[in-house]
């Protein structure tokens, strides 16, 4: 049934061992990387780029041989929030965005639509799934153990100023770690309670706060467990030596390659390229182009 | 007489059309009829917790079928909360599923869920208490989370029986539990066909226990049910079973050894009692035997 095992599609952080390019690169270069794109996702204002970016990163996932039907599947949970964010933006946002003068399409009392918050609203779809895409693409690509080490030797020049990148990277670790262990124990709570008669949203919604309250036989077990959990890997980590980050010495030593530079190289052109580069007023082109055709059509019918 | 409980060539993949997929289930076939005890044994990863979640409605069947109840589990417009009344699942280590403050509470956690007025609640968690062995008076209104982990346990179980099911599943019911608690639950258990007429299914690793209450049992292997016999006559093949990873309990192994060594004993016992008389019959008769010769 999947009502109960909904929490296992959850893509971002499932590490998908398919030793392919993409899985075989530094992981130090993969955050980088992985920084710089997700720059370019910021700051790109136009269509073509975040088109472009999208194309990008959808053909990244298929050389990684991730099915891209499988990193897309853990958008959908995200799907509702991302619709209610585009709804309240499309209704209360009137400020004015990109390049050209709004004007108005429609309005009703105080609701305006504006061509400047459907540009708005379109560029920040567009953004939000990259950005997903993004860090499903990371995570599918790279184990939790290279991720921590490479962030944590990213992060080490930093321990000089007493940052606490080893600690940083542990806790890191230990969280991506227990979230599919919490997920399976989330599941056999819920299917527990479920035992005894209780149902989550399966007979319809009867209103939030009868939801609400049923989160209670869930979380509290769930809470307990955690605690235990937590308290059991202390006296683990401890009866092993732990003590933290001083003097430790790792078994994973990362070694860049060349292919790491060029790869790194390639994104740093193409994010200039997206950045710096006039994408704009390619979407005026295509605008301009799109509308000329959409009027002659229409002209042409009406003669 | 129709089986209260009825599993036919049973498949069940887990995630299937991701990339985790993993088949459990490959062809599961079982009957329980009404008041039995019927365990469900195989080594770790065999497909029990697979099996026995299919039962209420908590895993609905990819693949071939299941009955319980007169109910089809296929049947898109299954009353499941109404089935899962009737068939009481206790999860291994069921104390971790508590989160009422006062132990009372949690246990009518159950009855209200399906709307039990307040009189019909109370009596239900006063009997559900007594089955269980903790006294109503006592440990209502104790805190559920300072009570002993035996304690909790029989907590956690009131609150299934408190639903009054027809049949009763337990995964493990005394893992983790010292021998004597372990023992009391045993007893229980039994009592719970005997006096309430509850059909019972039992998952266990622990062969003594198995062997001290199932009536039939079933031997699962990679999801698929291989074995199916009464307990004397699944145990006095413990050849067979250890082949398949599993263990018959001590007394048919001290049997078997026996036999192994010439002594023309039983092999087919369950309790320690029935061996006692066993190998004392079989001293009697040697003795008998050497004083005849002398």
């Amino acid at each position: 049934m999947t009502e109960y095992s909904a929490f296992r599609h959850l893509t971002i952080g499932q590490y998908l061992p398919y030793g392919s390019v993409v899985h075989r690169l530094d992981p130090r270069f993969k955050i980088l990387m992985l920084c710089l794109l997700m720059a370019a996702v910021a700051f790109a204002t136009s269509y073509t780029a975040s088109l472009i970016l999208l194309i990008a990163l959808l053909s990244i996932i298929h050389m990684s041989r991730v099915p891209v039907g499988y990193a897309l599947q853990g958008l959908r949970p995200a799907l509702p929030w991302i619709a209610i964010f585009a709804a309240l933006q499309l209704i209360f946002y009137k400020g004015q965005y990109g390049p050209e003068p709004c004007s108005v399409v429609w309005s009703w009392g105080f609701i305006s639509v504006t061509t400047c918050s459907l540009r708005l609203i379109a560029l920040m779809v567009f953004r939000l799934l990259e950005f997903m895409l993004l860090i499903s693409l990371l995570t599918l690509t790279t184990s939790t153990t290279e991720l921590t080490h490479g962030l944590e030797r990213l992060l080490s020049p930093l321990k000089r100023l007493r940052f606490p990148a080893h600690e940083l990277a542990m806790v890191f670790t230990i969280a991506l770690r227990f979230a599919p262990t919490l997920a399976g124990e989330l599941e056999r709570i819920m299917k527990a309670q479920a035992s005894r008669g209780a149902d989550f949203g399966e007979q319809g919604r009867l209103g939030f706060i009868r939801r609400t309250r049923n989160l209670l036989p869930l979380l509290v077990p769930l809470f307990l467990s955690a605690l235990r959990r937590a308290e059991d890997l202390t006296l683990a980590m401890e009866a092993r030596g732990y003590t933290g980050g001083r003097g430790r010495t790792s078994f994973i030593q990362l070694k860049a390659l060349p292919s790491d530079y060029l790869a790194l190289a390639l994104v740093c052109v193409f994010c200039a390229i997206i950045l710096v580069g006039n994408l704009e007023s390619i979407d005026r082109q295509v605008f301009t182009a799109v509308s000329d055709c959409v009027r002659n059509v229409f002209g042409f019918v009406r003669r | 007489m129709t089986p209260v409980l009825q599993v036919e060539e049973l498949h069940h993949t887990y995630l299937r059309g991701t990339p985790f997929e993993t088949v459990s289930l490959r062809g599961v076939n079982m009957e329980v009829h009404q008041g039995e005890i019927v365990s469900i044994i195989g080594p770790t990863g065999s497909g029990k917790s697979t099996l026995i979640q299919h039962l209420n409605g908590l895993i609905r069947p990819q693949e071939g079928n299941v009955f319980v109840l007169g109910q089809d589990l296929r049947d898109p417009d299954l009353d499941v909360k109404g089935l899962r009344r009737q068939v009481g699942m206790i999860f291994q280590t069921p104390e971790q599923q508590l989160f009422e403050q006062y132990v009372g509470d949690d246990i009518a956690f159950g009855p209200r869920n399906y709307g039990l007025d307040r009189t019909e609640v109370r009596q239900r968690v006063k009997k559900a208490m007594g089955m269980v062995g903790l006294g109503f008076e006592e440990f209502k209104d104790r805190l559920t989370f300072s009570l002993s982990g035996g304690e909790m346990r029989k907590v956690a179980i009131a609150g299934v029986l408190a639903l009054e099911p027809r049949i009763l599943v337990f995964d493990e019911p005394t893992c983790g539990l010292d021998p004597e608690t372990s023992s009391e639950f045993l007893t229980k258990i039994k009592e719970l066909r005997d006096e309430e007429e509850a059909t019972i299914i039992l998952v266990s690793h622990d062969m003594e226990s198995v062997a001290q209450l199932a009536d039939r049992i079933y031997v699962l292997l990679q999801g698929q049910s291989i074995l199916e016999g009464t307990s004397r006559q699944l145990f006095s093949q413990a050849g067979l079973l250890r082949s398949y990873g599993l263990d018959a309990p001590q007394v048919g192994q001290v049997m078997h050894g026996l036999r192994h060594r010439g002594i023309k004993v039983r092999v087919d016992l369950l309790s320690v009692s029935e061996a006692e008389e066993e190998i004392g019959r079989c001293f009697d008769l040697s003795q008998r035997q050497a004083e005849t010769g002398a």
